[in-house]
């Protein structure tokens, strides 16, 4: 097996890091995802989960859109293309990566 | 340490969060699970059918009296007519088990169904932060809706030569799947395969076959057969009913079993 083939480079660091992986799990298991739900689901605080997106937004992993419920405001997170291709990537190499580690020999 | 002093999943972490490098690989089993259960929860949250389930089944009970019969007192024969039907797919059809306005009464209940179905996806997306792409269901019904209305006059008219090829729409027609006035039960089982494949729910799914199979017994068989064999006599001009009947239950119990269930889950949340 060459190092190209390993699991481990199927891993991508702006995906992969555990929030933003949640980010991404969420996102592509709806239409789109509000910010209230994000944060709650991930435990985050409003400026942890906005630096979080900023990073998903600037690879174009997600989009973000603002808009206002009422008099509320209301941000909604959609998964792009490629953040679906991504989520996908990683949770490939991660299960690899899971199924390697449980095949191995107890030396 | 983030501003807000949640830590970072693992150690390392810069500002934005990045704590956990590729080499650090020791918590990718539960790292997995995780993200399974934040799907898990995401699904459940987001799943909000029984309102589809529930309103379908009631519009259908709301059919009845469309389906019931005036029969000639004496006589016990029902008038039929010759002239050819203008929405033969949705009830209007020359035969004895149904009588006029069905057809429109279901194109009132399909529309009336779908614009609340989706404006209950936009009340629930806003309430739980959740979007359903729930676009499928609507093309998938409207356009079933739609051919429903336009293939039938389309096929009968007499068109000029160049147009003749319409007469082929009559291909089209599903035979006796229109004769007792049911087929717009398989407009609502098919869209609900399309909610299903958009919720991404075996629950739905197999709801959705049970009811697609309970539609076409409706639209192929007289149900009130089998009430006779077990003794049940169903009064003269009520004949169809139990051909309602029947698919209106499936939607009222199964959506009132997942109302019980998705909000059983949401308390558990």
């Amino acid at each position: 097996m060459t190092a190209d083939q390993h699991p481990t480079n199927g891993l991508d660091e702006t995906v992969h890091q555990r929030h933003r992986l949640g980010i991404l799990t969420i996102t592509a298991e709806a239409q789109r995802a509000e910010f209230g739900y994000l944060r709650e689901a991930l435990g985050l605080t409003p400026g942890n989960l906005s630096r979080h997106l900023t990073v998903l937004e600037e690879a174009g992993l997600v989009q973000v859109e603002k808009g206002y419920s009422g008099r509320r405001p209301r941000t909604w997170v959609r998964i792009t293309g490629p953040g679906r291709e991504g989520l996908a990537t990683e949770l490939t190499a991660l299960t690899e990566l899971v199924r390697r580690h449980a095949d191995r020999p107890i030396s | 340490m983030a501003e807000d002093g949640h830590e970072p999943a693992s150690a390392g972490s810069n500002e934005a969060g990045d704590g956990e490098s590729p080499e650090r690989l020791g918590s990718q089993p539960e790292l997995l699970a995780q993200m399974k259960v934040l799907r898990r929860q995401a699904r459940a949250a987001r799943h909000a059918y029984w309102f589809p389930l529930v309103l379908f089944g009631l519009l259908t009970c709301a059919s009845v009296p469309f389906y019931v019969q005036n029969v000639p007192r004496g006589t016990g024969v029902f008038e039929t007519s010759t002239a050819v039907p203008a929405l033969p797919f949705l009830g209007d059809f020359p035969g004895f088990l149904t009588q006029g306005y069905l057809a429109y009464y279901w194109i009132a209940a399909l529309l009336g169904g779908l614009l609340a179905t989706q404006l209950w996806y936009w009340w629930h997306a806003r309430r739980v932060g959740l979007a359903t792409p729930a676009r499928a269901y609507l093309i998938t019904t409207t356009v079933l809706l739609v051919a429903a209305i336009v293939i039938p006059p389309l096929s009968n008219v007499q068109h000029p030569h160049s147009l003749h090829w319409l007469h082929g729409l009559r291909v089209l027609w599903p035979g006796d799947l229109v004769i007792r006035g049911t087929f717009p039960f398989l407009i609502i089982a098919v869209g609900l395969l399309a909610l299903a494949w958009a919720e991404r729910s075996w629950a739905l799914t197999v709801i959705g076959v049970v009811y697609t199979g309970t539609a076409l017994l409706a639209s192929l068989y007289d149900v009130s057969n089998v009430l006779y064999r077990i003794g049940w006599t169903v009064a003269p001009g009520s004949e169809a009913l139990p051909n309602v009947l029947l698919p209106a239950a499936v939607l009222l119990l199964s959506g009132a079993g997942t109302f019980a269930a998705q909000r059983r889950h949401r308390i558990a949340a």
